[in-house]
């Protein structure tokens, strides 16, 4: 039974999420990066806040099925979720990839106070966006098109402004969807170089390992099985567009029985589950660790 | 003067086997050794055939070909007609391969095409089935081939069974020119039911560790047939089966073409065509045949592979299936090939893109699939010379030295599942083109060759046009609300109506309102296993009810 792992990045927190996750690990988490994670609507205002605990949620679940003596052969995760990932597939230590990641949650919300941020585009293949995108983009009004969620749903990131133009133009070429999201950066796109720099520094300092199965790459959509392209994505994702349709394509044609989607939230077993009904999907955030193993084990024999 | 050795590759061909004769007991080695054998067996760039095929899987083979020693076995040229398998490209990755010759990748067009952006992989070409198995034997011969058997005997004969396939071709091509053919077998047998192979064309067998992977490629479950594709289907059996008297026939893989399967015993018997069209058929043993097979429609079918499932039925129906004395099937893809593109009046199939001028392609941004039977069956072959009716009815009035032309029919509704439109000014295998530096645009079946396009509009007769302006005009009329199809009016319509270019449903007597499931045949998976009194079993995946 092969098994393909999937980790959300942002979107999907709510308050209360982290009252099961084990109390040691989180205290741990806090030490390691004197952040108190509030678990509270108020706390997930702040990205920091949003990105460690969904960190923790997953890391939390990982650790769990693991225990159990489940192990991926594939790991996808978009954006924040890479660094689920890549501590699922063995490549980073649990202390690093929760320092690595409070700080690239600093870096974020320091890096542009205002005025930038991401939108998506449902219903318009990505050439056609890639067109309209092309119409708006300037050098003072920069809009990028950023992550491939699937065949027809992209997202804009840049200047707020020139997002709102390309909305606009999607609109009136009928696309059934065209908004702002509710992020404060013009993330996957190059406007994070900078933040992109600064991580890849941290990380030049960290011991990783070679993944100890098929990384799916944010940044091309490849599988990859090297550290050095691992450790790539973790540093680098923010300034590529998340390829997840061609990482998921590509999941696929590695004929995975099962899917796994860490928490929270379930919006990725739905985009598999339009492409394909031979994998027998779980989502964490329906079920308890004990309903996943009694699954898994049910479904060993695929 | 020294003379030449004209026997160097027999003498080479000997070295090898004696370098694996610890490994060897007469022609068989043990399981367990299958990597120790490839590796004493192939040499770094040598020209492999490994057999992924369109059903059948050498997969024990292709999973231990990828555990070879690189540094032992490196810059292979796999030749292989269905990049189907993680591993066939797994091997690219772990530099045990340098260069592939393909035909179809579709289980695999993202990696495939990923890789080609890499330079991972180096492609030679991406070939019709028929010129890849032809150049087996002139310009990409084979050092080493890897195929599947289900049964092998003592002596090292093959049996193939139901999906034969393309193994005999693989296998002639090493045999002949002093290439090594390792088997790998799902079985060990004193006797086996047929020889498919014979003992002296095959060098290694190898007992696998488990059977070959076969997967259920034509199985088509009635239930998610649309009423659009009936629609489709009513317009298609009236306007072209009928009007051109069509008897021998390919038929592709979609379900298109299985409303028109499941049509033939209701809406086919009430037009009063039985007998009169759809006779002889090359066409793999699609489980939604056997309702007119079973009407008495269908004289003979010739298949390319088996389908899970109908072994039963097939053995029980001798007259219409190619049947071996043992009572199983004998397939066979190159002679299939053959057929459909030579000895057939007709092929019918689907597609992802059309273009302005009527080419079509399945290839579209990031995925290199490659294409299957279609680009052999759906091109006129303009060296025929047999004459039929339905061949004839396509000869130009005007030209003293003409002849008849294949009918190559596309059937597609106007927008894919993706909602997107399938007419397109420009295809997507342009672009493909240039980003993965191919020599041509993989186009699947070309404008000249389409004669007819079909969709919930009407039917478009391609070949009575007489201009690229008037084609395109033609495929604009039938095209709907695509980008495309805005470009028609009602005048350019009407006017193409009168020529007889253009047919809507009301031109054929097809009536909008009659399109309902009832008039299928089979409606279920069940419906069909009852025609088949109980013969054909369907595989897990498509047991709804159970």
């Amino acid at each position: 039974m092969k098994s393909l792992w999937l980790f959300p990045g942002q979107g999907s927190q709510k308050a209360g999420m982290l009252t099961n996750v084990d109390p040691n690990l989180k205290q741990n988490v806090e030490n390691w990066t004197g952040v108190k994670l509030l678990d509270t609507s108020e706390g997930y205002s702040d990205s920091q806040q949003i990105q460690l605990s969904i960190l923790l949620l997953q890391i939390n679940e990982v650790d769990q099925l693991k225990k159990m003596g489940w192990q991926p052969d594939l790991v996808a995760g978009h954006s924040l979720g890479v660094f689920g990932a890549a501590y699922a597939a063995g490549v980073i230590s649990k202390e690093d990839v929760f320092k690595l990641v409070s700080l690239r949650a600093k870096l974020m919300q320091s890096s542009y106070p205002e005025g930038y941020g991401m939108g998506v585009i449902v219903g318009l293949s990505r050439q056609e966006v890639a067109e309209l995108v092309k119409q708006v983009h300037t050098e003072e009004n920069p809009v990028y098109l950023s992550n491939q969620n699937s065949e027809l749903q992209n997202t804009l990131s840049g200047e707020l402004n020139a997002i709102k133009q390309v909305l606009e133009l999607a609109s009136k070429q009928g696309a059934a969807k065209a908004k702002l999201l509710h992020v404060p950066n013009p993330s996957h796109s190059p406007l994070m170089a900078n933040v992109a720099e600064q991580l890849d520094y941290e990380i030049g300092k960290l011991h990783l390992s070679n993944p100890a199965c098929i990384y799916l790459a944010n940044n091309n959509g490849h599988p990859v099985k090297k550290v050095a392209d691992v450790k790539y994505d973790l540093a680098n994702n923010l300034t590529h567009p998340v390829f997840w349709e061609t990482m998921i394509n590509v999941a696929l044609e590695y004929n995975p029985q099962v899917s796994i989607e860490f928490s929270p939230g379930n919006a990725f077993t739905k985009l598999l589950k339009v492409k394909t009904d031979q994998v027998s999907n779980i989502t964490l955030s329906e079920m308890t660790i004990d309903d996943a193993d009694f699954l898994l084990n049910k479904w060993k024999g695929k | 003067m020294t003379e030449r050795n004209w026997h160097t590759h027999r003498d080479a061909k000997a070295a090898r086997l004696n370098g694996a004769s610890a490994l060897l007991d007469g022609k068989f080695a043990k399981t367990e050794d299958v990597v120790k054998v490839l590796e004493a067996l192939i040499k770094p760039g040598d020209k492999v055939v490994l057999e992924g095929d369109n059903q059948k899987q050498a997969s024990f083979l292709s999973e231990a070909l990828a555990k070879v020693d690189a540094d032992k076995v490196h810059d292979l040229h796999m030749i292989m007609s269905s990049i189907s398998r993680p591993e066939h490209l797994d091997i690219f990755d772990l530099g045990i391969a340098t260069k592939m010759d393909f035909s179809y990748a579709g289980p695999q067009s993202t990696r495939v095409s990923q890789m080609i952006a890499d330079k991972t992989m180096q492609v030679g070409d991406i070939h019709t089935y028929l010129e890849l198995f032809g150049r087996l034997f002139i310009d990409l011969i084979p050092n080493v081939v890897l195929v599947a058997a289900d049964k092998v005997d003592r002596e090292g004969n093959l049996y193939t069974g139901f999906n034969t396939e393309e193994t005999p071709t693989i296998v002639e091509a090493a045999a002949f020119h002093d290439g090594i053919v390792i088997v790998q077998a799902n079985e060990i047998v004193d006797k086996v039911p047929r020889v498919d192979i014979p003992a002296g064309w095959v060098d290694v067998v190898i007992p696998a560790d488990k059977p070959y992977q076969l997967e259920p490629l034509f199985t088509r479950d009635p239930q998610a047939i649309s009423e659009l594709q009936i629609l489709m289907g009513m317009m298609a059996i009236r306007g072209i089966y009928e009007k051109h008297n069509v008897q021998t026939l390919n038929h592709g893989v979609g379900f298109n073409t299985s409303a028109i399967e499941l049509l033939l015993p209701t809406y086919g018997e009430q037009l009063g065509l039985k007998g009169k069209i759809c006779r002889n058929w090359e066409l793999n043993p699609t489980p939604t045949l056997i309702p007119a097979i079973e009407s008495g429609w269908v004289d003979s079918i010739h298949s390319f592979g088996g389908e899970v499932g109908m072994e039963k039925y097939i053995a029980a129906r001798p007259d219409v299936f190619f049947v071996g004395k043992d009572g199983t099937m004998r397939s066979n893809r190159a002679l299939g090939q053959v057929a459909g593109q030579y000895a057939c009046d007709m092929f019918v199939g689907s597609t992802l893109q059309i273009d302005q001028w009527g080419n079509s392609s399945t290839v579209t941004h990031g995925r290199l699939s490659g294409f299957g039977g279609a680009p052999n069956m759906g091109s006129n072959p303009t060296g025929r010379r047999h004459s039929t009716a339905a061949w004839q009815s396509l000869k130009p009035a005007d030209d003293p030295l003409a002849k008849g032309q294949k009918l190559v029919v596309q059937m597609v509704e106007t927008f894919g599942s993706n909602k997107k439109p399938v007419f397109v000014d420009h295809l997507d295998a342009e672009e493909v083109r240039k980003e993965a530096k191919l020599a041509n645009v993989p186009i699947m079946i070309y404008s000249e060759d389409t004669t007819h396009i079909v969709t919930e509009e009407g039917i478009a007769y391609l070949y009575k046009t007489d201009s690229m302006e008037e084609r395109k005009a033609a495929i604009e009329a039938i095209a709907g609300v695509t980008p495309v199809g805005l470009r028609s009016n009602p005048e350019e319509v009407k006017k193409l109506r009168d020529k007889g270019i253009i047919a809507l449903p009301e031109d054929l007597g097809v009536r909008r309102q009659d399109a309902k499931r009832s008039l299928l045949a089979a409606q279920t998976m069940d419906d069909l296993v009852e025609w088949s009194h109980g013969l054909y079993n369907p595989p897990a995946k498509f047991r709804s009810w159970s």
